[in-house]
């Protein structure tokens, strides 16, 4: 089971950290969803940048770069996502707001909506279709059902609620995470799956989810791999590097 | 009042919980107690956490990391799990928790799960982010202070 993480300069845990504490739990790896977190993906000085492998060496679970794409607007997201194909094995872009799902589920080169509830935004049927048909999974964030309290946590369990009912019913693709920000915000895969076991989810379901990413970081690692040409078709044995 | 004759009384399972905080975290058991009992009136509901029966029994904490034992009635150690996993914060503290086993005795909760806490924790600048830092280090995990609060690193960061 995988779990997607923001880690330093987004949170406050640094990828390493994060690593060690996910390996820890039981998972058998993380998506790093921050930009800047992970060598390779422009980190600065300032900001203390890991490489995936070594880090993924040392703590013996798999590190996924992957980057969140959080913009305005679909103009803005088209290009962030043009650019953050190429570079990172995994692209979410963070919905909130009906346009941003809209653009996203719509968009075959996107892998994962995150937080579609997060915002003003909604979700249904025709989105709920459109992922579908373009492979892209939708985030269930049980981040302020862990963290919140009160109306908030109401409102998210709520949304949660809605969401599911759209998206299995549509069958479209799907993730769980807890949206980590720091190593104490981390959760094991057993108290995940009993707290959203709690919120009505099936636990079977939400151990999908879970998988989901590490099938997302597997099937797009070898889509960027050099035997790649395209689905079906793989470099053979009888060609040679030019 | 004379006690229950054995096929009455309830049955427990006991929750060996560590739970993570920063270094300057002050975590105190009535503290903890108050937010176990919240996260399950919460999340179950008063019903569901009467059900539940979640009590902290034993309680350790220091320099940021910690143990428990908890009591929870046999048959709701799911919902139980689910109200630890919801601590999110103590007395505005945020904590990281984890059920790192059930048992069906305290002593054996304590025996396999307990005193494993990764040792001591020193106060020594490790070099972080292209500069000295003060940082508290406990066996793997480094806190590290920044400008900004602290920083969760490892040993891998600040070699």
């Amino acid at each position: 089971m995988y779990e997607a993480v923001h880690a330093s300069p987004d949170g406050d845990a640094t990828v390493a950290r994060q690593a060690t504490t996910a390996a820890r739990y039981g998972y058998d790896g993380i998506v790093v969803r921050t930009r800047d977190a992970l060598a390779g993906s422009g980190g600065d000085a300032a900001t203390p940048a890991a490489d995936a492998e070594a880090v993924a060496d040392e703590y013996g679970i798999d590190v996924v770069d992957a980057v969140e794409i959080d913009v305005d607007g679909p103009t803005a997201a088209s290009g962030a996502v043009g650019n953050g194909r190429s570079e990172h094995t995994v692209v979410c872009v963070v919905g909130g707001d009906d346009r941003l799902n809209r653009y996203a589920v719509e968009e075959p080169r996107v892998d994962v909506l995150a937080r579609p509830n997060a915002g003003s935004g909604g979700f249904n049927h025709v989105l709920a279709r459109a992922a579908r048909d373009n492979g892209v999974h939708v985030e269930f964030d049980l981040g302020p059902v862990l963290r919140r309290t009160g109306g908030g946590r109401v409102r998210a369990l709520a949304d949660l609620r809605k969401l599911r009912e759209i998206v299995t019913y549509y069958d479209a693709p799907y993730v769980v995470s807890a949206n980590a920000a720091s190593h104490l915000e981390l959760r094991a895969p057993r108290e995940v799956v009993a707290v959203a076991a709690e919120a009505g989810f099936d636990p079977e379901w939400v151990r999908e989810g879970l998988r989901a990413w590490g099938r997302i970081a597997d099937r797009n690692r070898e889509r960027r791999s050099g035997d790649f040409m395209e689905p079906g078709v793989r470099r053979g044995r009888y060609e040679t590097e030019r | 009042m004379k006690h229950l004759p054995k096929h009455l009384r309830p049955r427990w399972r006991y929750l060996a919980v560590g739970i993570e905080a920063w270094p300057d975290a002050e975590i105190g058991r009535r503290a903890f107690q108050r937010a176990l009992w919240y996260a399950a009136g919460n999340l179950l509901g008063d019903a569901g956490s009467a059900d539940a029966g979640v009590k902290l029994l034993s309680f350790s904490f220091s320099g940021g990391a910690g143990e428990a034992v908890v009591r929870v009635r046999r048959g709701h150690v799911a919902e139980a799990r689910a109200a630890i996993g919801c601590v999110s914060e103590v007395d505005g503290d945020p904590v990281g928790i984890r059920v790192r086993g059930i048992s069906g005795t305290v002593r054996a909760c304590e025996e396999r799960y307990m005193g494993r806490a990764a040792g001591s924790s020193t106060q020594r600048d490790v070099a972080f982010a292209g500069a000295e830092r003060p940082a508290v280090v406990r066996g793997d995990a480094c806190d590290v202070r920044t400008e900004s609060g602290y920083v969760g690193a490892a040993a891998f960061d600040i070699e």
